[in-house]
């Protein structure tokens, strides 16, 4: 269980710093085809903040925000968007994940239509890894050392 | 006999009587209580519909800032122009803005927004120049072969009050070499670690903090600054 | 231009050493925790540099913001576990 902060520097420079966060994390996850990134790296960065607005305000407020059910919902849905494009280009006689044959769906030409296909498989993945990662540090702060004192905690001193 | 018979008989109506007019007035006490418990639930219901609004208002004026300035923000991360990536920016931002956009102005005080940025830019110079200053004397005390440092932990109250304040006065202190700002206290004291006794005094000064002070248009001092404008607008005037 | 910024670059790379000292040898958790702190902003500003040398300054300034990010978060994970403990 991870209580509220008392600490007013981080608990003000957090509040300030996560909206920007996560417009990066999904900055990086749209441009993953121009610069390095792509879904995983911008789903790590999309779950990092909200695990620093868990640290810093508390379980209560993170869980109000997002809670267990949600988390639960969304990575299924970011697999069925990952699976559900690939077999999408199963049914129109592509391979698995060949964008290509989506262009007649889209109306575009053919590498728009893989731009446009890699984009919607990045967007699964990076909310199928934002809600792995909370949905792991939920389930970690949840029996943390308080729960059951003594067997991960020690200090060294 | 019956005097006391018609005594008693009178004894009798006038209890009736007063049984009858305490009823009464029971009866009314609680029809004015009712009534008036029945005016406060409105006008609770008014001030809470009034509330509401406002609040309503407040929150979607948030929404409305913190979405223009993500916007910024993805322009300026994004760096493509064309319909396509504006597009995408103005979805992120919508979406980022929908979910945090109690977040970024939790607790604003009344100021004018475009005066703060103007003085906090005004203030990063003088920041600047004095770690430039403090750097040097840490690099003295740091290199000379006596290392003359005395490190001591002292506190001192401030005068600001929002949280927004007390971390840019707390983030200056940690960025000025030789000083460190260890822990805020609930009420307002500040706990620094200094490397020197001349570092220690020089904070203890106070400048910084009425500079913060000056940024944030908080306490209840007259500011040199203040007056220089004052002096641009008087002169305007003429 | 490129020999300064190698000099910059390998200057870092020794100061990432010494605090890396600190880091291994370091007394108690607290050191090593703002010694790896420290390391991640030197590891920063080397990623710029490398950025300079190659002409892609556009692509590792996008890394080197993530690294000063979870470094960030890193930290502060670390102590909040420390100050739970207590």
């Amino acid at each position: 269980m991870i209580h509220n902060s008392t600490d007013v520097i981080i608990k003000t420079v957090a509040r300030i710093f996560i909206p920007f966060i996560q417009l990066y994390a999904l900055y990086v996850i749209m441009h993953g085809h121009y610069s390095p990134g792509g879904g995983f790296q911008g789903g790590v960065i999309l779950g990092a903040s909200l695990i620093l607005l868990l640290i810093t305000h508390g379980e209560r407020v993170a869980m109000q925000r997002i809670s267990e059910n949600w988390i639960t919902i969304l990575f299924s849905l970011g697999v069925l968007i990952y699976a559900g494009i690939g077999t999408l280009c199963l049914f129109f006689g592509g391979n698995f994940l060949d964008y290509g044959v989506l262009a007649p769906l889209l109306h575009v030409s053919p590498a728009a239509a893989r731009s446009l296909g890699i984009l919607g498989v990045e967007i699964g993945v990076g909310i199928a890894v934002m809600s792995v990662m909370v949905s792991i540090f939920y389930n970690i702060a949840r029996s943390g050392p308080y729960r059951n004192k003594g067997t991960t905690a020690r200090r060294e001193s | 006999m019956e005097i006391t018979l018609l005594v008693q008989a009178t004894d009798e109506c006038f209890s009736v009587i007063e049984k009858a007019r305490r009823h009464a007035i029971d009866v009314l006490n609680t029809a004015t209580l009712l009534t008036s418990e029945t005016r406060s639930v409105e006008e609770r219901k008014l001030q809470a519909l009034l509330k509401g609004a406002v609040q309503a208002r407040a929150s979607s004026q948030q929404f409305l800032s913190t979405f223009l300035i993500l916007m910024a923000f993805w322009c300026l991360l994004s760096g493509k122009f064309d319909i396509f990536h504006l597009s995408l920016g103005c979805i992120c931002s919508l979406v980022i803005a929908y979910l945090s956009h109690d977040l970024l102005f939790a607790n604003v005080r009344v100021g004018d927004a475009r005066l703060i940025i103007q003085r906090f830019i005004a203030y990063m110079p003088w920041h600047l120049y004095q770690i430039a200053i403090s750097n040097v004397h840490v690099a003295k005390l740091v290199l000379s072969p006596r290392m003359p440092i005395e490190p001591n932990v002292f506190r001192f109250k401030t005068k600001l009050e929002s949280d927004m304040s007390w971390m840019a006065l707390a983030t200056s202190i940690t960025l000025t070499p030789g000083t460190i700002t260890i822990d805020i206290e609930d009420s307002g004291e500040f706990v620094v670690h200094a490397l020197d006794k001349k570092l220690a005094a020089d904070l203890n000064a106070g400048e910084m903090e009425d500079k913060i002070a000056h940024i944030f248009m908080e306490s209840d001092h007259i500011y040199i600054q203040d007056a220089l404008d004052m002096a641009r607008v008087f002169g305007a005037m003429k | 231009m490129i020999d300064f910024l190698y000099g910059i670059g390998f200057g870092l790379c020794f100061l990432v050493l010494v605090v890396l000292y600190r880091g291994i040898f370091g007394p108690g958790v607290y050191n090593r925790i703002a010694a790896v702190s420290a390391v991640g902003t030197k590891t920063l500003i080397i990623l710029l540099i490398m950025g300079f040398i190659y002409n892609r300054v556009d692509m590792f300034i996008d890394i080197s913001m993530v690294y000063a990010l979870l470094n960030f978060v890193g930290t502060l994970a670390a102590a909040k576990y420390l100050e739970m403990e207590k």
